[in-house]
Order: C-alpha cells, then structure tokens, then sequence
C-alpha cells in the first residue's frame, strides 16, 4: 500500500509533465508569438522539479509543522514587497526578482497558506456547539482567525491584482475548514455568507466598481456574454472555444492546431495551454489528461484517508484541493464554464513559480505517502 | 467521513467538465470546426476617430476627413491578374504600383487584410463595392484620415500622423497598437498620442467561403479620441512664418507670465499633409532626404552656440556672488591676452560697467568676469537658468545643450585651460542651448526669478492643463535682477546698445543680442533674446537665425515680428 501510492505518485506526476511538455512544445513550435526558448525553460523547472519532488519526499512532513508561521511572515513580507516594488508583467504585479531568481510569491503563498492553516487547525480542536456562548467562541476561534490568515494573504493579492489566486485561496481556507471537522452548520453559514459577499461585490454596482478593476469587471460581464467585447476580453473566450471544440473528438494531430499555430490564442502557454490540448489532441487526449489528474487526485486523498495524524490530514486535503480547484477552474476557463481569472493549470502551463509549488506540493504527498502511523 | 465528501464532489466536477468538453467537441464540434478550419472569423477594424487639435482662439489645427482604402484578403483572392485588372481600371493606376503596395503591406498570415490601395475617391469607392462580389477578397475600408487645414502652419508643433512603424509596434504592441493603427509622430500627435488616439473598434463576423457575411458575432463601438487645446496662436504663427520666409531659423514666442507658448515656427518646415496623402509619396520622399532637414524641430532638438545671450547668466553670477557689482569697471582695449593667445572684442570699448557691457557686449569684460567666477560657478547659475537642461516642454525629442564646466571636463580626464573658460564665458567654446531653453531664461530674467515652464498644451478634452500653474521661485536675490533687467532694457533703448535697431515706439522691449562664432568660413549664428510689455500681454521671444549672420538681423526681424503683432492686436 505505502510503496504502491509512492509509485502512483510517480507515475501519474511524470505522465502530466510529458504530456505538458509536449503540449507546450507543440504551443511555441514555429512560432513568433511564443519563443522556442518557453519549451526549454520547462523543461529545465521540470528537471529542477523533479529533484525537489524527490528530495522533499525524504524530508520528513513534520518538520514543516515547526516552520509553519514562519514561512507564513516572511511570505507576507514577500508579498508586501512585491507589491511596492515588482515587476510588473501585463499589468499586474506579481514578480520579484533577485538577481537570476525571479518568482512570484503569491504562488508560493498557496504553500505558506496551507502549512499555517493545517498547523493552526491541528492545534485546536474544533468546538462542538452546546450553547450560545461555545457558538460565539466557536466562531471566534474556529472561524474568524483561519479567515483573518487567509484575508491578509487574499488582501495582498487581489491588490497586485490577481483576482483568480486570491479566490482560490478562499476555496482552499474551505476545504481545509471542511476537513478540520468543524460543526456542519458553521459550513452552511459559511458557505451563505461567501456567495452573498461574492454577489455583492461583483454585481452591486457601487460596490463592484471599487472591488473590481475595469479589466476584471469586463471579463466576468464578458463571460456572461461573449459577444459583448468580442475583440477584447471576449475574443479570448471565443477563440479558446473555437480552439478546442475544433479539435472534435480525435483532435487535428499534433503540431497541427490551426487556432494555435496561426497566434489566434493569446497566452495559450500558460493559463490557455488547454486549449492546444483539446485542439491537437481532441476529446481523446483532453480525456486522458482529464483521468490523469483525476486518478493524482484521487490517490492523494486515498493517502488523506489512511493518514491518523491530523496534521498531515489537513496538510495532503489542503494540497488536493488546491490541485483539484486550479484543474477544474483552469479548464472550466478554457471552455467557458468559468470567467477568466489567471489560474494556471497545474503542472502543465508554463510558469517557473507555478510549475515548482506543485512539484514541492507532490513532494509533500509523496513523503505522506510514507508515513503511516505517528509513533 | 468528510474527505469522502471531497471525494464525490471532485468526481462531480470532473464530470461537469466531461459534459461539457463532449458537448463542444462531440456535439458542437463540426461547427467549431468549420469555423476554425477555413478561418470564418473575420475582424474588422473600425478607426477611432482621432482628437482634433485646436489653438488658443479655437482654429482647428488638425482635423479629420473620411477616406475609403481598398483592403485585399490574400486567402480568398480566387483570380488574382483578374482582380489587379479590375482594380487598377477602377482606380486609374498602374498595375505595378498595386502589387508594389500589395508586397510591402503583405503581413504575416493568409488571412490578415493588406492594404492595396490608400484615400480613393469616393465614386470609385462606390464602383468596387458594387462589383466586390465578382472578386472575392475584396474589401472597401470606410476610416478617418488626418487632415491639417492650415499647411506647413504650426508643422513643427503639431508633428504629423502615420501607420504605426516597426519600433513603436514593438514598444506599444500590450497597448493594442497594431500595424494598422495611426501613431503620432514628433510633436504634440506624438506626445500627446495616447490623448488624441481613439479606441479601436471593429466588427467580428462570420462569413462563408464566398467571402459573405454570415452573422455578425460582436461589435465593438470605436471611441474618439479627445480633443487638445493648445496654447499655440494660428495667426501669429503665419505672422512669423511670413516674416522667417527665406531664411533659415527659429522663433519662439512665449508668454512670459504663464509659460504659454504662444508661436513656435522653424524655417525649413514641411507641411505634415505630405505624410497622410499617399499620392504625395514623392514630396515625402524628398522631404526625408533633404539636406536641410526640415523635419527636425530646431526650436527644441537642435542646441547651437548662443554666443553673447549666454552673458546674462555669467552676469548674475558674477552679481549674486558678489564678484562684482553694477558699478565695477573693466578698461577693454579691443582684446585680452591670456595664455599666449589674444582674445577678441568688436572694438575697444574703454572703462565698462556692467550696464555697458550688456549694453555694448563687451567681451573683454566678461572675459574679466570669467575669470574672477570660474567655469563652475558659470555652469551652475546657467544650468539654474535652465541652461544645459532640458526645459522639459511637452514636445518630443527635446536636446539639453550642453553646460561645460571645469570640474566635469576634468572628471572625464580631460584638460581645461583658462582659456577654455574665457570662451566660455562668452557663450563659445563647447557651450549650447537651444532657442526654447534662451526663451525660459530670459522669461526668469523678466520675471525677475520666477521659474516658468514652457508648454503648448491649454487644454485636453473638458479638463484645463494645470501641471503648469504653480511656480517656484530661482533662488538669487530680486536686486540682482532688477540691476539685470536695466542693462538688458539699455541694450535697446541706449544709442550705442547692439539691439538698438529694436527699439519701438510706446512698447518696452529688452533683451541680449548674440552673435556665436561658427567657425571661420561659415557665417555666424545671429540671436535675439528678450521680453516685451504690451498693453494685451508680455512676451519672451527668440529669434534665432541658423548662419544669419550679424546679430542686427535678428533684431530686425525681432521688430518687424512685434509690430505685426501690435497690428493684429496681439500684443
């Protein structure tokens, strides 16, 4: 069982990246848009990602649990930082450099984020609700300090603006929440209360026009109507459509994605990656990637199951959720199921930062993996 | 338990996405094919309008006009000999011009429309529109075309509009700029640009292998650009315009409260419509090669020797550092040895007080003068003055000049010799600045320290430009000012001052002639910097005559200029 997960990690990793790579490949083949260089940059964070995969896979899960506020702080000074002082990539800040090294943090912050949040519910149990008062504390500590962790992060980043990483954070916070074991009725208000506050802000005129910059506001009007802005925001979404319903069910063949080729996809290396696959692959091939994350997602919960100690509970639910929104909201995206918010699709979009949280994150899986008992 | 739950939803999500991607590949996918395969998704782009530009009594300066260009679409082009035929019968011209244009507009990709033919008339418009269905391919473009209906007028201040050219695609490619669209160059087009442009729009439509439109599948309504006030007046510029014809120079006019310029004209200029008219590529052609250069705006991108101008800053500063005073006399006898070498004056002037030198331009006192200050002390008053920096006007392409000093010369490991500094304090030597940059320091001088900016720009749209409203103050003392302002007021009203020939009736005119040294064949450049009080408003001006010789020149130009506007009722 221990070695048989250790082994389906593996594969299911390894088969993702290859099938990335060859996608990205086919994405800057020929091409003046995207430079052949995106295909070796990749492949080098792909090596790079493999050693650390490997090697955080021998480090022992808890000794991260020591580190957990830690990482937490000097992230936030990180993205404190970035957010005066980075470098700005279409439009939005998000990078920091030093010297070679550039990276964004608010992809390392989904990391801090879900260490300090398995540290912070492992030390507390949750209440349970006999009376007012146990509610009212319940609340407090239970809920409002996991919330007030996750906004400061959320703050920062939507401020860079990234609005899609700092929802996803939210989504993570719940399901970390979820798996804590807290009252199921704290869940349903919970859950209440962020979809009033999603609606308010984006669809209250006066207060969407504060939450909202122009450009996000576009594209979630835009994804309830593509025609609106067809040669701005909507062009995206009708050409990515148009990109992988064209790919059928058998897909044009590699390398031979008209919509690809001909630079009618805007950023299809990273968050749009999926598109070249269901072009170039069709159903077929968006269907095997699809069971690939399907069956990584499945085996990390497997491994979330087996585990007794609640710290590496939370720690591999936290990391699943997290792998499992970026896929269906990244892919969701790509087809038009979801608005566009910068999500990468994990493990496969180009993007150094992205790229290596996820090869530390299945790091972490493969080291649970391991351990079956605490003593 | 509740990971589970997690579980069951993770599959049911997968499966949403499953639905969904069989839907689009499976069920809608023929359809998306088709529309991918032969690429039946055209854009069609719409022209913004672009902003007019107005002067400060409302002429328009710039403005637009509708034009039709003729578009071909290379995948389509069934016939291509019959196509080129048929169009250059229907526009009168030559085949090979066509395919001329048809080569160098040629993009990458099958599929993006190549501009073939450029601002045809109207009935011919209407002829290949009528007759587009016999060639498929075809394609008429309705856009805006800019239009200057005064001429060479204000060329150099408003600049002039083209496609957008390879580097600045490069440069503005995430701000939509496309090579299709209208860039602004030089001038308030380029500086400006990001005001004046409007807003692409365009259509996207479905069309079917004929070429038809099937649907439309989105439209997106072009903006206006806005609309620019400048401070520019159109009557005075034709006014210098007239009085600059013949002669190769530049004159600058500002108001000398506000910073507003009020005429900025070089001679060569060029009319900036040469560049829009496709049918005047020929005059465009010659334009870019001409000798002359009538492109570069000289009133700010060309720095010169401002010879005796540059005595005013050596002046205050040998005032405000107390070198000496408006009493203290230098003898000139006619030249100053120094070194071994003798440096010249117009003539033995005798016993000179500051007034006098101003007045007379002795040299051999600033000679004195220089030596006492030293070059640094020289540079740092000039550059104070605005010398040697750029004015920062909100034209492109600005040229700081040059300030020399002692102390950077040697930090870049070169000599500096007394002499350079007594060349120096005559405006000689490595010194330069340009006609806009004189224009701001004689502005402090009338203003008797307050720093004014110079612009062009009054107004964008509704909202009034007040980034130039505020002013610092120059920190020398007002006296000194005061005892500057009396021999730059000497200069013309005294018999013997160098600008004498200036002198008008019932209006105050002060200001420093200057004559710079070009080497010894050529010519000298001849200046006139100063300032007026008119009864409507006070001017700084300019003139400035490339290789006009003596300075007397400018002066009378400087004086026909004035009274015209006294005339017309500008000043």
């Amino acid at each position: 069982m221990d070695r048989n997960n250790w082994i389906k990690i593996w594969f299911y990793v390894l088969a993702i990246i290859v099938f990335g790579l060859a996608a990205l490949y086919s994405a800057s083949y020929e091409n003046i848009r995207v430079s052949r260089q995106v295909f070796f940059d990749q492949l080098h964070f792909c090596l790079l990602g493999i050693f650390l995969m490997f090697f955080l896979g021998r480090i022992d899960y808890r000794k991260f649990y020591d580190a957990a506020y830690i990482f937490y702080f000097i992230n936030l000074l990180l993205l404190l930082f970035v957010l005066f002082s980075g470098r700005h990539i279409l439009g939005a800040r998000r990078w920091i450099e030093v010297g070679v090294l550039n990276f964004q943090p608010s992809e390392i912050a989904k990391l801090s984020l879900i260490l300090v949040l398995a540290r912070y519910f492992t030390s507390r149990k949750p209440f349970l609700i006999f009376s007012v008062f146990s509610m009212i504390r319940g609340i407090c500590i239970d809920f409002l300090v996991p919330l007030f962790i996750t906004g400061v992060y959320m703050l920062l980043i939507y401020a860079q603006p990234d609005l899609g990483t700092a929802l996803l954070l939210f989504g993570v916070l719940f399901a970390m929440l979820f798996v804590s074991g807290i009252d199921g009725r704290y869940i349903g208000f919970f859950s209440l209360l962020f979809s009033a506050a999603i609606l308010l802000c984006f669809f209250w005129e006066p207060l969407s026009d504060h939450v909202l910059k122009p450009y996000q506001k576009d594209r979630l009007l835009v994804f309830l109507n593509p025609n609106r802005d067809p040669l701005g925001a909507g062009y995206t979404i009708i050409q990515s459509k148009i990109a992988v319903g064209s790919g059928q069910i058998f897909g044009k063949g590699w390398l031979s994605g008209t919509q690809n080729q001909l630079n009618f996809l805007p950023e299809r290396h990273t968050d749009f990656i999926f598109s070249v696959i269901g072009e170039e692959w069709g159903l077929i091939g968006a269907l095997i990637l699809l069971f690939l994350y399907l069956r990584l997602i499945l085996v990390c919960l497997n491994i979330a199951e087996n585990i007794r100690e609640r710290f590496g509970i939370l720690l591999s639910s936290g990391i699943t959720a997290i792998l499992a929104l970026q896929v269906v909201i990244n892919i969701g995206m790509v087809i038009g199921l979801f608005p566009i918010v910068g999500i990468t699709l994990p493990l496969v979009s180009y993007g150094r930062s992205s790229f290596l949280v996820f090869m530390i994150f299945m790091g972490f899986m493969l080291n649970l993996s391991r351990k079956r008992s605490i003593f | 338990m509740r990971i589970k739950i997690i579980k069951y939803s993770v599959i049911f999500l997968f499966a949403v996405i499953v639905i969904n991607l069989f839907y689009l590949q499976a069920i809608r996918g023929a359809y998306y094919y088709k529309l991918s395969a032969f690429n039946r998704i055209r854009v069609i782009p719409l022209q913004g309008w672009r902003g007019k530009i107005y002067d400060r009594n409302n002429t328009v300066l710039a403005d637009n006009e509708l034009s039709y260009n003729v578009l071909v679409i290379p995948q389509e082009i069934k016939n291509s000999l019959g196509l080129i035929n048929f169009l250059s019968e229907a526009l009168e011209t030559d085949k090979k011009k066509l395919e001329d244009n048809y080569r160098r507009n040629k993009g990458r990709g099958d599929f993006v429309p190549v501009v073939i033919a450029e601002s045809i008339k109207r009935e011919q418009a209407i002829r290949i529109e009528e007759e587009k269905y016999l060639h498929p391919g075809l394609l008429v473009e309705e856009s805006f075309r800019r239009f200057y209906p005064l001429g060479a007028n204000s060329a150099h201040v408003l600049g002039y509009v083209g496609r957008t050219d390879r580097s600045r695609l490069a440069k503005f490619k995430d701000y939509g700029f496309s090579p299709q669209s209208i860039t602004g160059y030089s001038g308030v087009e380029e500086y400006y640009d990001a005001y004046l442009k409007g807003e692409e729009g365009g259509l996207q439509v479905e069309i079917n292998s004929a070429g038809e439109q099937v649907r439309l599948l989105g439209w997106k309504e072009p903006k206006k650009g806005q609309d620019i006030q400048l401070t520019i007046d159109a009557k005075l510029q034709s006014i210098i315009e007239e009085s600059l014809f013949g002669i190769n120079g530049s004159v600058v006019i500002m108001e000398t409260d506000t910073g507003e310029v009020l005429g900025l004209t070089n001679n060569p200029s060029f009319d900036p419509n040469i560049f829009i008219d496709s049918k005047r590529s020929k005059e465009k052609v010659t334009l870019l090669n001409d000798v002359k250069s009538p492109l570069i705006n000289r009133a700010i991108s060309a720095a010169y020797p401002p010879g005796s101008a540059f005595k005013v800053p050596v002046a205050l500063a040998g005032l405000e550092r107390k070198k000496v005073s408006a009493n203290t006399n230098f003898t000139c006898n006619g030249s100053l040895e120094k070194g071994g070498i003798t440096f010249g004056c117009t003539h033995s002037h005798g016993p000179q007080n500051l007034l006098q030198a101003i007045a007379h331009s002795c040299n051999v006192y600033f000679y004195n003068l220089g030596i006492i200050l030293g070059s640094d002390i020289i540079a740092h008053y000039a550059k104070m003055l605005g010398l040697g920096l750029h004015t920062h006007i909100d034209l492109p392409y600005e040229e700081p000049g040059n300030i020399p000093s002692r102390r950077e010369t040697i930090f870049k490991q070169k000599k500096w010799y007394t002499g350079n500094t007594i060349n120096m304090s005559i405006g000689q030597g490595d010194v330069l600045s340009t006609p806009v940059q004189l224009v701001k320091m004689m502005a402090i001088v009338a203003n008797e320290g307050k720093i004014v900016q110079p612009h062009v720009i009054k107004s964008i749209g509704e909202i009034v430009d007040s980034r130039f409203k505020s002013f610092q103050r120059i920190l020398i003392n007002r006296s000194v000012f005061e005892a500057m302002n009396k021999s730059l007021r000497a200069t013309v009203t005294e018999f013997s001052g160098t600008a004498h020939v200036a002198a008008i009736d019932n209006l105050f005119v002060a200001g420093k002639t200057g004559t710079a040294q070009t080497g010894s064949k050529s010519e000298p450049h001849a200046w006139f910097v100063g300032y007026a009080r008119g009864t409507k408003r006070n001017i700084t001006f300019c003139v400035f005559l490339e290789f006009g010789g003596s300075s007397q020149n400018a002066c009378l130009l400087a004086r026909q200029i004035m009274l015209k506007m006294r005339e017309n009722g500008l000043l």
